[in-house]
């Protein structure tokens, strides 16, 4: 059987080879989310908006709590680390099927399949980028134009993609084996939803230290943070240095998992698909 | 000069069945978890050289279509060393291995890339493939909407007309009508002759496999048994049908 080290150098030359495809794959796959419905595309921004409206009216209106955070209107802090949730979201549970989906090139067809995970967290990408851009203009909009701060926000996507594509390569490969795996993430979608700060702020339990630390351990919150770090809280990666090692320490646990699951899986998965 | 396209060293394909899912997904991390092995290729042994055309003969359940999968990688032995030298073009289960929501259009260009070839290439061979299918206007409808027989004949129409260098034909030329598998046999027996393309064929019609082929490979519960000339495998074969 092959040294983990094989696999990475496997999948750097895979991607390499097949870079062509995974760009043209990942496009194809946007097109498949959104095709076959008479508003097509417009549905990638009319989704994420209605959820923000229905979490804004439930906290504003209906729990009348939501003040300002740090000076910005609490509508602004939701959207600048929902922004980032709606990516993680839907990679959590669109990972977890994305062998599935794609089984074709898995049981028809010689194809890399460490690729896969890579185009559909891409395809992904692409619409995240079209929302991040939406809410530079919805903070310029309300009289908060761009500032340097944004210019890390390039990085936080850049890990953020790269945590959730282990993630997918992992859970895609696992759940290729039983569907069970995709109904537990499922519910553990809800759990990570709420218990990541992207609702409420996490500094409001400050003073419980051992709960503030459990939350800002989670990978999810640090994304979060980070995005809000660019649009709000006006602070650089550097200045939190432990943060970062966190959350590099976590990907790297994810990137050992998915190189495991591979190394296991990989040639059970055509014969069970 | 020998020119080795296919080399199977030994090669046994053993299937884990598990009694249900759940301990399917247990197995994976737990080792003492129990299956029953299923050994669908047992220790066989080939080699096909260039341009030759091989039939591949026995009973459902022979081990013919997993010998078939592990020629194009989708499926791994589980010991044992395959060599494949050459792009690899299947028609296994010619109906598969689209994807549904694209257009028949959109899944030649689709293909196209997965194997490879450019965008340039794939606009020279569109034409042909459309033409060659015979879905006119059909071409731009989701493949959701066709009928198996579409499917079929773009299914046909794709492999045989991106120049495969090893042809893999899987009960495939008994799609369409009459008409169609006239076509379909008339355009195997042109990229073989041509392009001195290497091909696998697996039927139950001993005589359609006779047209083509000069060698034939008998298969039984996974085993290689015979292996010789297509009439004398045939023969074999038809007797040993018989016999049971």
């Amino acid at each position: 059987m092959k040294s983990y080290f094989d696999i990475i150098a496997l999948n750097i030359r895979e991607h390499k080879d097949n870079i062509h495809q995974v760009m043209k794959l990942s496009v194809a796959d946007l097109k498949k989310t959104y095709n076959g419905s008479a508003l097509g595309w417009a549905w990638a921004v009319i989704k994420p908006v209605f959820t923000l409206f229905v979490y804004w009216f439930a906290i504003s209106i209906g729990l009348r709590s939501g003040g300002d955070v740090g000076g910005y209107p609490f509508i602004l802090w939701l959207v600048s680390g929902m922004v980032s949730w709606f990516f993680m979201g839907d990679a959590i549970t669109g990972g977890t099927n994305c062998i599935r989906r794609y089984s074709y090139l898995v049981t028809k067809m010689k194809y890399p399949v460490m690729t896969i995970p890579t185009f559909t967290s891409l395809a992904l990408l692409i619409v995240h980028l079209i929302l991040v851009a939406v809410v530079i203009l919805i903070f310029w909009i309300m009289g908060y134009p761009p500032t340097i701060y944004l210019v890390q926000l390039p990085f936080y996507m850049l890990l953020m993609f790269l945590f959730f594509n282990s993630w997918s390569l992992f859970a895609g490969l696992i759940s290729a084996i039983g569907k069970d795996f995709s109904n537990l993430v499922k519910s553990f979608n809800i759990a990570v939803f709420w218990l990541s700060g992207i609702l409420w702020n996490v500094e409001n339990v400050a003073d419980n230290k051992i709960v503030h630390t459990i939350l800002m351990l989670n990978p999810v919150t640090f994304i979060c943070y980070g995005y809000r770090n660019c649009f709000i809280n006006k602070v650089w990666f550097f200045e939190e240095p432990e943060k970062l090692i966190c959350f590099v320490c976590w990907y790297l646990v994810m990137g050992f998992l998915s190189l495991w699951a591979y190394k296991k899986l990989r040639k059970e998965i055509p014969d069970v698909l | 000069m020998k020119d080795t396209v296919i080399k199977f060293d030994n090669v046994t394909k053993i299937y884990k069945l598990y009694s249900s899912t759940r301990k399917r997904l247990l197995g994976i991390f737990l080792k003492n978890v129990g299956y029953k092995k299923k050994r669908a290729v047992d220790a066989v042994n080939f080699e096909i050289e260039r341009g030759e055309s091989v039939a591949l003969f026995g009973k459902n359940g022979a081990g013919k279509s997993t010998i078939l999968k592990m020629i194009t990688g989708v499926t791994f032995p589980t010991s044992g060393d395959i060599t494949v030298n050459g792009r690899v073009s299947a028609l296994l289960e010619l109906t598969s291995g689209f994807d549904l929501e694209f257009s028949g259009r959109e899944n030649i260009y689709l293909k196209g890339h997965i194997l490879g070839l450019s965008d340039k290439e794939i606009k020279e061979l569109e034409e042909t493939i459309i033409e060659f299918s015979e879905l006119g206007d059909y071409i731009d409808q989701p493949v959701r909407t066709y009928s198996s027989g579409m499917k079929s004949r773009l299914g046909f129409a794709i492999n045989v007309n991106i120049r495969p260098e090893i042809l893999i034909v899987d009960e495939a030329l008994s799609v369409g009508d009459t008409a169609f598998r006239v076509k379909c046999k008339e355009k195997v027996s042109e990229i073989i002759e041509k392009d001195n393309v290497t091909l696998l064929f697996v039927t139950h019609q001993t005589a359609v496999a006779e047209e083509f082929c000069t060698r034939g490979i008998v298969m039984k519960n996974g085993q290689l048994i015979f292996d010789g000339g297509v009439h004398e495998a045939s023969e074999y074969y038809k007797e040993m049908y018989n016999m049971n």
